[in-house]
């Protein structure tokens, strides 16, 4: 008997779920972050636009990490190989995950494209995300900390267009400041806008090109990797917190 | 447009509570999404009314309940029991 809705139906019975949508994606993002843990490996989800710079973000780490730190990339791509053979070419690990027309990575692709990379020896694991700044965030993953990278030439607002993103970051690289002195952009502003919307704001600025802002991020990551489990955004109030 | 992903995700879990209780027929489907969800309410609807064409959610409405956080959850179901 129906007691819910009134509808007098014998035949109709309420059933409570309760249950997030996603909570076969969680299953197997807790899964990967278990592997994660057991092997020392520091996960990192890298989201971000299109075209704001996530790429070059992994070849100046990899230039400035990569001989001490055993650093390796899955990279999101919807048709081609191409930002992975950029990584490899900064001298790093790195494997496609092809996704196709799917806008986003959920655990289940890192988990078979974990296959395809020597995971277990790696400091540090970078999943470049598809380039969308709307459905990776609602993907978790298994990793240790969401970092967003957001170019200047993105404008200052894009914080508040896409505010679940932001939410979900604990840690924003303001990208291609060398960039700064051909745009009407202010960095007071992006910072403003990302205080609005972040729990725990924390941004650095960083040019990929001239190796600016570099050194925080390399501090950052090691940040991550001493107080691991979820301390990330803790590690960057050490250094960057707004 | 991950919608029809999470709608996809709902009809497993909906498949999996209609086998459990042997039901005939799913006759409501409620769920509820947050604000910063990350998942656009119409779009969540649009995808499933492409999804349920020919199933067990043919003639079932779907409701969807406002949250204010990052809520994105099958709340509960009214099934058709033999």
């Amino acid at each position: 008997m129906c007691d819910s809705c009134g509808c007098g139906d014998s035949n109709v019975v309420p059933f409570e779920v309760h249950e997030r949508l996603l909570a076969g994606n969680d299953r197997t993002a807790a899964h990967n972050r278990e592997h994660f843990h057991d092997h020392g490996v520091i996960a990192v989800n890298l989201m971000g636009s299109p075209g704001s710079g996530k790429t070059a973000v992994l070849e100046a780490t990899a230039h400035a990490l990569g001989r001490e730190a055993r650093l390796g990339v899955l990279a999101g791509d919807l048709a081609t190989d191409n930002d992975a053979a950029r990584i490899r070419a900064a001298g790093i690990v790195a494997e496609s995950i092809t996704t196709g027309s799917a806008c986003h990575l959920d655990a289940d692709m890192v988990h078979r494209g974990l296959h395809h990379l020597p995971w277990r020896t790696l400091e540090y694991l970078f999943i470049e995300n598809v380039g969308n700044l709307v459905c990776p965030a609602v993907y978790d993953l298994g990793q240790d900390a969401n970092v967003v990278a957001l170019s200047v030439t993105e404008g200052e607002d894009k914080p508040l267009k896409y505010p679940t993103m932001f939410r979900k970051a604990d840690l924003v690289l303001v990208t291609k400041i060398d960039l700064l002195p051909q745009l009407d952009v202010s960095l007071d502003t992006i910072e403003r806008n990302l205080k609005a919307v972040m729990p725990h704001p924390s941004m650095l600025l960083i040019s990929s090109k001239t190796g600016s802002g570099i050194g925080e991020w390399i501090r950052w990551l090691r940040g991550c990797g001493t107080r691991r489990l979820g301390a990330c955004a803790a590690a960057a109030g050490a250094g960057a917190a707004l | 447009m991950h919608e029809y992903s999470l709608v996809q995700a709902m009809f497993d879990r909906i498949g999996e509570a209609v086998r459990a209780n042997r039901a005939l027929a799913v006759r409501r489907v409620h769920v509820r999404i947050g604000r910063y969800a990350g998942v656009e309410p119409e779009l969540f609807r649009a995808a499933y009314d492409v999804f349920r064409v020919k199933t067990f959610c043919a003639d079932a409405p779907l409701d969807i309940e406002d949250a204010s956080g990052d809520e994105l959850l099958l709340e509960r179901l009214e099934l058709e029991v033999p």
